[in-house]
């Protein structure tokens, strides 16, 4: 008998009961936001810091195009009806609308004041984009591509979330510290749903009849119901969440917690957070790809866009403390944003004092 | 305060976000993110507490009540 006949040691067969992050793909700066077309197997994104959406191939994982939008794109949607895709300005005040296949740009809308958020009514054929700066929900034909009226909202209203099945709009006020329901159909508000503090986005699951509100600076996402806009709970989950996706069964949401470089998995029949994955650096949103259930993340800090396997399963085990708690602080020597001198750790020597490690997006 | 990963023009950034938010304090820019790396820094907000022996005490904590609370055990040790 060769060595091609002999029996192998072990198990004949293995299953792999964990999840994997398969793949961290290079996409450009500051990517903020994904969004999966499973039919043309593409994933675009938003890269706030290249002023560009790329498109990727999910399979391979490399980009397709590289679409120049306005400045500073946050979010992205797509439109399967007319394979538009739809981003967010906000540093232009404007949303830009691309040819989906192509990349080729087909308009761009004034909008008003820093949009951030951007929702998607597909029956309605309408785009909503929440704008910070002036706290207005503008709203947009999707197929004539023009502004079709304004809902008002409050300060902060970036995230927007469209509960399709009841043509309700949502808005998280982020300065406000609120949110605020307005008519889909006939752009009026409808009154407010309360939310904690630093509301940054919101999502809706209209099958399960319930609006997911993350709060950064608690770092907890409330379920509110859409049927009467009772908060029904608080689930905590990890530092500054700040993007989320619910899977097509409703049974889990992935929470993306920038704070952490991690990505929070939640059982939302159990109402509790399962396990965490690890991705890349300060991770904005997250989608899933309908056709692998492969997850996919955009890592603001990295540059990149995670591909995780399975992420309904847990992983390897996380520390209980971060590494470095109990070990001496390594020495650091930066320039002063003011001045330019360079600063080093020794001038911190035997004092008390905390690092808050922050970025401008 | 230690701004990171800012991708373009990191000390314009930086300036416009302390103007914004009134950041009175030291500000220094990680350009490269190199010291957030050696440190496991994956995020942010995150906040390192280090004691006078320059021992770090903890790391994260970045909502109020964690903050507030880690902050007050750090000041009560000798």
């Amino acid at each position: 008998m060769d060595h091609h006949d002999r029996p192998e040691q072990g198990p004949a067969c293995s299953v792999d009961l964990s999840h994997r992050v398969r793949r961290h793909c290079p996409v450009g700066r500051g990517p903020e936001a994904v969004v999966v077309d499973p039919g043309r197997r593409r994933a675009y994104v938003a890269c706030s810091r290249s002023d560009a959406v790329v498109a990727l191939d999910l399979d391979r994982g490399v980009a397709v195009w590289t679409a120049p939008v306005g400045r500073e794109p946050i979010p992205v949607i797509l439109d399967l009806p007319t394979r538009r895709l739809f981003t967010a300005d906000a540093r232009s005040d404007t949303v830009t609308v691309l040819d989906a296949d192509t990349g080729s740009r087909l308009t761009q809308i004034p909008v008003g004041a820093y949009p951030a958020g951007l929702g998607h009514h597909p029956g309605l054929r309408r785009v909503y984009a929440g704008n910070p700066a002036d706290g207005t929900v503008p709203a947009i034909a999707a197929d004539r591509l023009v502004v079709v009226g304004t809902v008002p909202a409050e300060l902060g209203a970036g995230s927007i979330a469209v509960d399709t099945r009841r043509d309700r709009g949502y808005s998280a006020n982020f300065m406000a510290g609120s949110g605020t329901v307005f008519d889909a159909d006939a752009l009026t508000p409808l009154g407010t749903v309360a939310v904690r503090e630093g509301p940054c986005k919101v999502v809706p699951d209209p099958a399960a009849g319930l609006l997911y509100g993350a709060s950064s600076l608690h770092g907890t996402i409330g379920r509110v119901s859409l049927e009467d806009g009772t908060v029904l709970d608080e689930l905590p989950v990890e530092r500054a969440p700040v993007g989320m996706c619910v899977d097509p069964s409703g049974g889990r949401l992935y929470v993306c917690n920038r704070g952490a470089g991690t990505v929070s998995v939640l059982d939302t029949r159990a109402g509790r957070e399962t396990h965490r994955i690890t991705v890349g650096n300060a991770p904005g949103d997250c989608a899933l790809d309908p056709a692998t259930g492969t997850l996919l993340v955009s890592n603001a800090g990295s540059g990149t866009v995670s591909f995780v396997d399975r992420p309904w399963l847990p992983g390897p085990a996380q520390p209980a403390v971060h590494p470095l708690v109990g070990r001496s602080l390594p020495g650091f020597a930066l320039p002063d944003l003011r001045g330019g001198r360079i600063r080093t750790s020794r001038e911190w020597a035997e004092k008390k004092y905390v690092i808050n490690f922050f970025a401008s997006w | 305060m230690i701004n990171v990963w800012e991708n373009t023009d990191p000390r314009q950034e930086a300036e416009n976000f302390a103007a914004v938010w009134g950041l009175g304090g030291t500000v220094l820019l990680d350009r490269t993110g190199e010291y957030a790396a050696r440190l496991g820094i994956r995020g942010v907000p995150t906040n390192v507490l280090v004691d006078g022996r320059g021992i770090v005490r903890a790391v994260g904590g970045t909502t109020p009540d964690e903050l507030h609370a880690a902050v007050r055990e750090l000041l009560a040790d000798d």
